[in-house]
């Protein structure tokens, strides 16, 4: 009797701690939820225009708290000013999200938005910002994506680049000057060196793991469908409104594609069983690929960097990209483009949408923003200016050097129609490269299906 | 008695709510939807009628591919799920060391969520077969997940692997209630082995196989997290199962209205497929 009443007291006891112990976890994470509606009151009371508080919700998670020093520092520039974030982690949630906030009419001043289908969705709420100062210190092509005729809807959180990232030091050993490259007809010299070097087994002594020139992932549809049809359809497209806006697809340099996944394909390890880079992911690419030098360069972008890093720091120092070449178009460039914005709600009150402008012109503009910009979010920072404070890696580096020569082509993929680059074209690749249908075929099917699904 | 209508909805009243909550009055939403050009966004769509069941059957026949693709996949899982879970049980209902300990490994794929089995496989079949196949010289060990063939493979490998187990203790169950004295009165007759088992074991465990028949073709009819993270649907959508192309359709395309037609069709589908086996394999069962 005793022993069962022992064991019942020690199972509540458990249940009490437990329960405790979630109630606390859900607390915690509460926390600055009441924090901000302590801010509120103390900014409503006072009747005076001079306090102002500006409410930003944003979706990097990542940066939420270096977000909130940024903030911080803010008020001690304009003290009338009170800043308050909120951070709903995760694309497809922070939409949903947002579109909950402003259903429910606490509507936040600062928000952000992505590509073309944000810009429509949200285009009667967002502010013009095309008055703002930094709008001159754009890098050409950067705010393309959130351009309607004169107005400029958002600011850029960052850039990002892609194009074919390459290893310096097997460059170097292999007798190959990079700077050379600056067309399809030059990279594609290069790669035959490099291809008969590598197979006559010069670079074994160095490179044990060397097997091939490129990887191409072609299981990944987003490598293949978005990226490497980007390129082309840039040339087609000036921005990604106007693919969005676009109820039809030319393309005009199909074959140009075709050169860049042929190049790939015929130089990877598999060029005589092209059918099996069907099934060459991401981590086989980058991880088990450039990273431990099997490959010499990859067609990624410089998010490859920290994950490099991680295996390898000395190759990872040695990474930088070269041009993009689309055979008969721009062929010295790589595109480069904005994945999120900062856009400003045109409902708020007069004073909050200075303020707000205020803040974002000061956390891209002033020395004490720049540095949170580069130093703490780790950003490829969208505008110039930013010369005292070069980025850490060399892939951003290289991405910096592209766009101030004014070698970039913008991201028009964001304008595709939902489904079309990875599901269609992905796949109608990846059944070019398992030789089932024509390279024609894939063309003519693609250029249907988008006309089929902008209907 | 005159307390039992009380009684009655007292006990049953709130599941029952619970039920018309979270399925009935979703099932009926879904039907709507399905005749509706909803986006996902949009909360009044248009009504269209009957268009999206045509547009699935007319254009592209993806679902048709998917469906193909679907029933041979059922047909053959059912097929070495059964036989390797009725083998198991066999195995380790017979006099073998470690039996209970045997049974646990046997079981414990179970245990293992869809989605990690399906990229710890995606590991094997990619990088450790292709290993193995180079040491060795086996070449049809290359390339695995990279064709249709290979990608179908792999998924009825991953499904046996991991709902043998589960079968094996539904015919552990079935073989354990077998009546000694059956068995003892056929060896005395002189039975073999093969006629024991014909004879006796299979028709006593028939109703078993009933229920094991019905699991593996509704759970591979419906398989979603393998088919996500092993093939992704990959090469070129040719593995890609029923529920994935649903998926596709309305988190992918933004086609909610069209994805519930397919949902609908699909529904219809794996009920009739199911009940015509209970109602085939009922006959087949004997009464002790």
């Amino acid at each position: 009797m005793f022993k069962t009443s022992k064991w019942r007291f020690l199972s509540i006891v458990l249940v009490v701690i437990l329960s405790v112990a979630l109630f606390a976890g859900c607390a915690k994470e509460e926390e600055p939820v009441a924090t901000e509606t302590e801010k509120e009151k103390d900014a409503e009371p006072t009747p005076d225009p001079g306090p102002v508080e500006i409410e930003i919700f944003q979706f990097k998670v990542e940066m939420a708290q270096d977000l909130d020093a940024a903030a911080r520092e803010f008020e001690k520039a304009f003290p009338n000013v009170t800043v308050v974030i909120q951070t709903v982690g995760g694309g497809d949630d922070y939409g949903a999200a947002l579109r909950a906030k402003f259903a429910s009419g606490e509507e936040p001043t600062i928000f952000n938005i992505g590509g073309p289908q944000d810009v429509e969705d949200w285009k009667h709420k967002v502010a013009d910002l095309s008055g703002e100062p930094w709008v001159e210190l754009a890098h050409p092509g950067i705010l393309s994506g959130v351009t309607v005729g004169n107005e400029i809807f958002g600011l850029p959180f960052n850039i990002e680049g892609y194009g074919f990232v390459y290893n310096k030091s097997i460059f170097a050993d292999a007798g190959i000057d990079a700077s050379k490259i600056v067309d399809f007809e030059s990279l594609e010299a290069a790669v035959i060196e490099l291809d008969a070097k590598i197979q006559a087994g010069d670079l074994k002594d160095k490179y044990p793991n060397l097997e091939a020139v490129f990887d191409l992932p072609a299981k990944e549809n987003w490598v293949t469908g978005l990226h490497t049809s980007n390129a082309v359809l840039a040339q087609e497209f000036a921005s990604s409104i106007e693919a969005f806006e676009a109820a039809e697809v030319q393309f005009t340099y199909g074959d140009a594609l075709k050169a860049l996944i042929d190049l790939q394909a015929n130089f990877s390890p598999h060029a005589d069983n092209k059918y099996r880079l069907n099934a060459v992911d991401y981590a086989t690419q980058v991880d088990m690929g450039l990273a431990i030098e099997r490959v010499a360069i990859i067609q990624q972008g410089n998010w490859v960097f920290g994950g490099v890093k991680g295996i390898d720091e000395n190759v990872a120092n040695n990474l930088g990209f070269l041009p993009f070449p689309v055979k008969g178009a721009i062929e010295d460039s790589i595109p480069v483009g904005v994945p999120m914005h900062w856009a400003v709600n045109k409902d708020s009150g007069d004073a909050e949408i200075e303020a707000a402008k205020e803040f974002l012109n000061w956390l891209y503009t002033s020395d004490v923003g720049k540095n949170f910009i580069v130093n703490e979010f780790f950003f490829i920072p969208p505008l110039k200016g930013f010369d005292d404070f070069p980025p850490a890696d060399p892939l951003a580096k290289s991405i910096i050097e592209f766009a101030e020569a004014g070698r970039t082509m913008p991201w028009v993929f964001m304008g595709y129609p939902s489904g079309w680059g990875m599901d269609i074209l992905g796949n109608q690749i990846q059944k070019y490269l398992a030789g089932k249908i024509t390279w024609d075929e894939v063309i003519s099917v693609s250029i249907d299906e988008w006309a089929i699904l902008r209907k | 008695m005159k307390n039992s209508k009380f009684w009655f909805f007292t006990f049953v009243g709130p599941v029952l709510v619970t039920f018309i909550i979270v399925v009935i009055i979703p099932t009926l939403m879904g039907i709507y939807f399905s005749f509706t050009n909803w986006d996902g966004i949009n909360h009044n769509p248009d009504w269209i009628g009957l268009s999206n069941y045509f547009a699935i059957f007319e254009r592209g026949g993806d679902f048709l591919d998917s469906f193909v693709f679907t029933a041979k996949f059922a047909a053959t899982t059912v097929v070495t799920i059964n036989l390797i879970g009725f083998g198991l049980a066999l195995l380790v209902t017979g006099k073998i060391k470690y039996s209970n300990a045997v049974r646990s490994v046997f079981f414990m794929p179970n245990l293992i969520g869809g989605l990690i089995l399906g990229f710890v496989w995606q590991f094997i079949f990619t990088n450790v077969f292709s290993h193995v196949g180079g040491v060795l010289g086996l070449d049809f060990l290359q390339g695995w997940l990279a064709t249709t063939a290979t990608g179908f493979w792999g998924l009825v490998i991953v499904m046996t692997w991991q709902l043998s187990g589960y079968m094996m203790i539904i015919y552990i169950a079935a073989l354990q209630n077998i009546p000694k004295s059956l068995i003892e009165a056929a060896e005395i007759d002189g039975a073999t082995s093969w006629q024991k088992l014909t004879g006796i074991t299979i028709p006593l465990v028939a109703p078993a196989l009933t229920i094991g028949l019905f699991l593996t073709l509704s759970n591979s009819f419906k398989l979603f997290d393998q088919n996500l993270s092993l093939t992704g649907g990959g090469p070129f959508n040719s593995t890609e199962m029923l529920a994935l192309n649903i998926f596709r359709t309305a988190f992918v395309f933004s086609q909610f209205g069209r994805a519930q037609a397919k949902a609908v069709v699909f529904l219809i589908v794996v009920a009739i497929i199911t009940l015509t086996q209970i109602y085939f394999s009922k006959r087949k069962e004997v009464e002790m």
